[in-house]
């Protein structure tokens, strides 16, 4: 592609894509002690649940609850995490796309969320955003010409000969021909449409490119071109860029810096080669573990998150991931086989939630019991085994202390006083991970991390010993 | 595949401006912005042409309402004088000419694709050659014929090779023969119980259902589509307000609005087409709204959003050219179901009295349908056509109009 592409260059131009004095000087520039280009603090975007016509608010979701991270000159920074995590939100409102709630955004020193109208749409020249779906990030009544002038024609350039002129150049700068610039965004596939969209990004000739979730929605073998086609225009231009993903490869692959979100907050944030090389966070060894590797005999790390992603509407207390964390803390005074300790905490959190139902437990049972008729032939004993069964929580726990207190537990849970139940495990099991929110924090390895387990200096859990010797 | 097109393309396209730095054209790198921001903002030519258009005929209106002296004819030279119909018929027609002629010459690609499309259906292109003559006769027909008089002398006149028994006519115009008098083509269509000439009528009756059908729809499509647009763009309050507004004017009785205006100021065929055009937009900007509500997420909102594209800018080039599908469906349906309106309102004598329009024909031979068949027959049949034109034309637009519609047809 590259090749065809620089042998179409007409004569009058060099063979290798040239540098303009302002991406150059951005290219000098790209050293990380300087001056930052985009430093974003506690950025929050909350939108208001309402109710009845007066639109009452009766509660928010959190789809980004305070993050900062800086982007340099030249530098390309990935957020990653789960869908849902907020991290699209991140994008959209860190350029106004959507007004953010709360927190500053600034570009090249200058707070953008104070600009004006005016100075926004000068803003919007300096950063250029390319979409997910490239299905629907173009109009399908538009031509390709149009779409990428479009923002040329927005911003004034209101001379139709120069603007096709741009539009000829960028089309053959990322591997079209010209004359594509006639099509409909129906006749091309979703490679060459992605194409198109980072043509119509550099048309500004922006700072930084913003790319949501870029090639999510094309082929695999799609999806390595169009990144390296954006490497290639990030070294040639000096581009910084913010890429958003979900793929861990997509991230390793072409960014320096990664910012790994859970639930509207970043939990993990440092250079790329060091956050796959040794994560500090636990959900980031839990992504990490989740990438399938081409070794038959690897069976993974046996990372396994359990539960549900909470709502952002009610996020969980403390650290937001200690609802799913494998490797939550301790309660002290107790020893637990990690593991085991995990599934109490489910079963906890259950409880918590009021979804344990003793009624569905003794159902179950009955089911699997053949000679019982009715639910009330199911016997206490036999329900608090098949509670037990239901959250995988062997009998008895290893320490007898924490036995008697689960034992009791279950007891009262069995005979209907959830509330001491949930009173005894709270007061028992207690972790400091669902009463203390851990802060980003430099660790040893270099990045930055929020755990509590970092904080209070404690080992991360050698959970891939636990699981293998099972 | 876009690789393999042919070479001179980039070449054509690349050195088309000419206003580039130097030898080579210009790239986005050389975009001086400072330099747009500073530069005047000129109009494009095609907006200042459409600009001046407008000029012109507001200041004829201006000139014939107010400073010519009342009574008098617009053009006194030429013994032209427009009525507020022929007004607003200009201005639906200037209207065309700049918002559908004008793009489609524009966008000369597109317009072929559409047309390939179009041409599928054999039924659409003949009803648009119906459509065609309909609107031509009826534009030049009652510029050269004088209106049809009532001239008793020539009643019942059979049409040209037809013939009716001898007594019917007054005097037989033609040639009588077997007690029978023949048709001729001093009057090819036949005449009227009070000797009008059927084919001068419905000349006249071809340019009344155009410009109902015309001008209402201007009026129906302006109204409904900035309506259905804005609510959906913006949504909120304005959103609501519009809303409940279309849902007070669809409960709204137009017919008997009609009625009083006619009870209190005569039939007109001027107020028939405002009020049906003004009170009638309700259900179609419903449509534009629901169809703008799904666009309007569509990431190339964001993204014109992205490049500081005003509320404008998104609402005239992404929302309103992605309803137009809806939109003209609807409206194919609206033309011929006012004209049919009109033409009911006019058979009930409930139309304009001085103008010759189909319904008053075919009205006017209903009580001879017995020995005069063709008085309202031959309206009837233009009539029916005419509908029926309309109808296919909307089938086959809404058809050809879907630019993702290429390759899952034929």
């Amino acid at each position: 592609m590259v090749g065809r592409m620089r042998a179409r260059h007409r004569s009058g131009r060099p063979e290798v894509v040239t540098v303009s004095n302002r991406s150059a000087d951005r290219r000098r520039g790209s050293n990380e002690t300087d001056e930052p280009l985009l430093s974003v603090r506690n950025l929050k975007k909350h939108y208001p649940i309402t109710e009845g016509i007066l639109s009452k608010e009766v509660g928010r979701v959190r789809a980004v609850d305070g993050i900062d991270f800086d982007v340099h000159p030249g530098e390309t920074v990935g957020i990653v995490g789960e869908s849902g995590c907020g991290k699209s939100t991140a994008a959209s409102s860190l350029i106004r796309l959507e007004e953010p709630t709360e927190g500053t955004v600034q570009f090249d020193g200058e707070d953008i969320t104070e600009y004006d109208s005016d100075e926004m749409k000068a803003f919007r020249r300096r950063v250029q955003m390319i979409f997910q779906d490239p299905e629907s990030s173009f109009d399908p009544r538009m031509s390709i010409g149009d779409a990428i002038a479009e923002p040329l024609t927005v911003q004034g350039l209101t001379d139709k000969g120069r603007r096709n002129e741009i539009v000829a150049d960028l089309l053959e700068r990322v591997g079209l021909s010209a004359s594509d610039a006639d099509r409909y965004p129906h006749e091309l596939s979703g490679g060459q449409k992605q194409r198109v969209g980072l043509a119509r990004a550099l048309s500004m000739n922006p700072d930084m490119i913003i790319a949501d979730e870029p090639v999510s929605a094309l082929d695999v073998s799609i999806q390595s071109e169009i990144l390296s086609l954006m490497n290639d225009l990030q070294e040639n231009f000096g581009l910084s860029i913010l890429i958003i993903s979900h793929n861990l490869a997509v991230i390793r692959q072409i960014c320096d810096r990664v910012a790994v979100m859970y639930l509207g907050e970043i939990v993990e944030l440092g250079r790329t080669d060091e956050v796959f090389a040794n994560p500090q966070h636990p959900y980031t060894r839990a992504l990490l573990a989740s990438i399938p590797t081409a070794d038959p005999n690897d069976r993974g790390m046996g990372v396994e998150l359990t539960g549900d992603v909470p709502s952002p509407s009610n996020p969980p207390s403390g650290c937001r991931f200690h609802t799913r964390c494998p490797e939550v803390i301790q309660p002290e005074g107790y020893e637990f086989d990690q593991q085991t300790w995990r599934r109490v905490m489910d079963f906890r959190q259950k409880l918590d939630d009021g979804a344990l139902n003793v009624e569905a437990i003794r159902e179950m049972r009955l089911t699997e019991v053949d000679e019982y008729e009715t639910i009330e032939e199911v016997t206490t004993a036999e329900t608090k085994v098949r509670l037990r069964d239901e959250f995988d929580i062997p009998k008895p726990l290893s320490d007898p202390q924490a036995e008697a207190v689960l034992e009791s537990a279950i007891e009262n849970i069995v005979t209907g006083n959830e509330d001491d139940a949930r009173d005894s495990l709270a007061t028992e099991f207690a972790t400091p991970c669902e009463t203390q929110s851990p802060a980003l924090e430099q660790t040893e390895s270099g990045q930055t991390a929020s755990c509590l387990r970092n904080e209070n200096e404690l080992p991360p859990t050698d959970l891939e010993q636990t699981v293998r010797s099972d | 595949m876009s690789v393999d097109n042919d070479p001179h393309g980039s070449a054509g396209a690349g050195s088309g401006g000419g206003g580039g730095a130097g030898s080579t054209s210009e790239t986005f790198e050389d975009v001086d912005w400072e330099k747009v921001d500073d530069a005047h903002r000129s109009l494009s030519l095609k907006a200042i042409i459409i600009a001046s258009i407008y000029t012109v005929f507001a200041a004829g209106v201006i000139y014939d309402y107010v400073i010519k002296t009342p009574g008098t004819d617009t053009i006194g030279t030429l013994g032209v004088n427009l009525q507020a119909l022929d007004w607003l018929y200009i201005l639906t027609l200037l209207s065309i000419l700049c918002f559908v002629v004008v793009p489609l010459y524009e966008n000369k690609r597109m317009t072929r694709y559409y047309w390939r499309q179009f041409r599928k259906n054999k039924a659409a292109v003949v009803s648009l050659i119906y459509l065609g003559i309909i609107f031509v006769i009826g534009s030049i027909g009652p510029r050269f014929l004088d209106r049809p008089t009532v001239d008793p002398s020539s009643a019942y006149q059979p049409p040209v090779f037809m013939s009716v028994e001898e007594w019917m006519p007054v005097e037989c115009a033609g040639e009588v023969s077997g007690g029978r008098c023949h048709g001729t083509w001093a009057h090819p269509l036949g005449t009227t119980h009070e000797g009008k000439d059927i084919l001068v009528s419905v000349i006249y009756g071809m340019e009344v259902s155009m410009q109902v059908g015309l001008i209402a729809a201007m009026i129906t499509i302006t109204i409904a589509a900035i309506v259905g647009v804005s609510a959906a763009y913006f949504g909120g309050w304005i959103d609501a307000v519009l809303m409940r507004y279309v849902d007070i004017q669809i409960t709204f009785p137009t017919f008997f609005l009609y009625l009083m205006v006619v009870y209190l100021y005569g039939g007109s065929l001027f107020s028939m087409i405002v009020i049906f055009g003004l009170l009638g937009w309700g259900g179609i900007a419903r449509i534009v709204r629901s169809e703008a509500l799904q666009r309007r997420e569509e990431e190339y909102v964001l993204a014109a959003k992205n490049a500081g594209a005003s509320s404008f800018w998104t609402m005239r080039r992404h929302l309103l050219p992605n309803v137009s599908n809806s939109v003209i469906t609807a409206v194919t349906l609206l033309i011929p179901g006012l004209i049919l309106f009109e033409a009911s309102l006019a058979f009930l004598g409930l139309g304009d009295p001085t103008i010759p329009s189909w319904g008053e024909v075919i009205a006017s031979g209903r009580d001879d349908l017995q020995y005069a068949w063709w008085i309202s027959t031959i309206p009837g049949v233009f009539l029916f056509f005419t509908i029926l034109a309309f109808n296919f034309i909307g089938d086959a637009l809404r058809d050809a109009l879907d630019p993702r519609s290429e390759g899952s047809g034929e």
